[in-house]
């Protein structure tokens, strides 16, 4: 996670401390449109899986506990 | 969803001068100002005063806004002559065959981008902002086809900016606007996620729309959008730096309206100009 966190950080220069894990990423455009694909190349990085983007809706990556759960937690 | 158009209206006396350009003729023209009027109405009802956008719109301003990433294929530049080309030209030389240099000006391609970088730097407040402006649009087009794809059109928007709820709120009351005129009209569209024709159809923000759209297009039966609802969320308010009081880089929406449209979707329902217009007088009185 602290890589994405990270990664949030760098594309948000102007961001005052950290991001909340339930902070909408999206509508806040702290994830902005024209990086969302390197967003899912960074998950995919981190995770070692590959998303599709069939098999996934917005609310996977609205907030940073989502993303945790959806592509980072360990996989059982 | 493009079938051949039944509707192109009657030019009777008035010839087209290029593909994707019409003359509308006494009858149309009444039908396309009176929808306009009635569509007007949302303006009225959201108490956005009317304003009127700039002519052309700064190629620079239009590159922070991204359009020229998502729609480089668009945009109609302002031209003009250079000065050596002066003499020949007024020697009677056809003016196609001189190359013309840029102004960095480009004709608007929707109403809303002039108003937006006429707001640059501006706080608009917590209770937010409206405007209502109607001005032509230009977009160079693989194809045009009567009424429903025009190489200029007038297109209806009304703009919020301020809260992140005062923007979805301005885009619901849009959308009962537009449905309940539509009844009104007679007119049955379909309310769908729009298919934006991005440039780079598989890049990121195309990838994220089809995820998440901000776009919702209202169609005619035969496939014409006639009306969409565009939410930016905060894109504008940062890339302007457009405040909204306290709660920093301001939201925005729109509701925009092709007038053109409107009246191609009015001649599909109802037949000829002036029995599209007697039903669009019913619905305004």
């Amino acid at each position: 996670m602290e890589r994405v966190t990270a990664w949030i950080q760098d594309k948000n220069p102007g961001l005052e401390g950290p991001v909340d894990a339930h902070e909408d990423l999206i509508e806040a455009r702290l994830i902005d449109s024209m990086d969302f694909l390197e967003f899912i190349d960074l998950l995919e990085d981190i995770s070692g899986t590959s998303i599709d983007l069939q098999e996934v809706t917005i609310d996977d990556f609205r907030t940073l506990a989502r993303v945790q759960e959806r592509f980072l937690a360990p996989t059982a | 969803m493009s079938t051949p158009s039944a509707t192109t209206p009657p030019v009777t006396g008035l010839k087209s001068p290029g593909p994707g350009l019409l003359t509308l003729d006494p009858a149309h023209t009444a039908l396309l100002g009176a929808l306009d009027v009635l569509l007007g109405g949302l303006a009225a009802r959201l108490s956005a005063p009317e304003v009127t956008g700039p002519p052309l719109l700064p190629a620079d301003g239009l590159a922070r806004l991204d359009y020229f990433r998502n729609f480089p294929h668009l945009g109609v530049a302002a031209g003009r002559f250079a000065p050596d080309a002066h003499d020949l030209l007024a020697a009677g030389q056809a003016p196609g065959d001189r190359s013309l240099e840029p102004t960095g000006y480009l004709l608007p391609s929707a109403t809303c981008y002039g108003l937006l970088l006429s707001l640059e730097g501006a706080d608009v407040g917590e209770d937010g902002l409206r405007l209502s402006a109607a001005g032509r649009c230009f977009r160079n087009e693989t194809h045009y086809d009567g009424l429903r794809r025009l190489w200029g059109f007038h297109m209806r928007e009304v703009v919020y900016l301020g809260t992140k709820e005062g923007a979805v709120q301005h885009l619901e009351r849009g959308a009962e606007f537009i449905q309940r005129t539509a009844a009104l009209l007679g007119l049955d569209l379909t309310r769908a996620a729009a298919d934006d024709p991005f440039y780079d159809k598989g890049g990121s923000r195309a990838r994220l729309m089809a995820l998440d759209p901000v776009k919702h297009e209202y169609s005619a039966p035969d496939g014409t959008a006639v009306a969409s609802v565009n939410r930016h969320r905060n894109f504008f308010g940062e890339r302007l730096d457009i405040r909204a009081g306290a709660h920093g880089p301001a939201h925005s929406s729109c509701v925009a309206f092709g007038l053109e449209r409107w009246t191609h979707a009015m001649l599909l329902a109802h037949g000829g100009p002036e029995e599209a217009l007697a039903r669009v007088r019913a619905a305004t009185a």
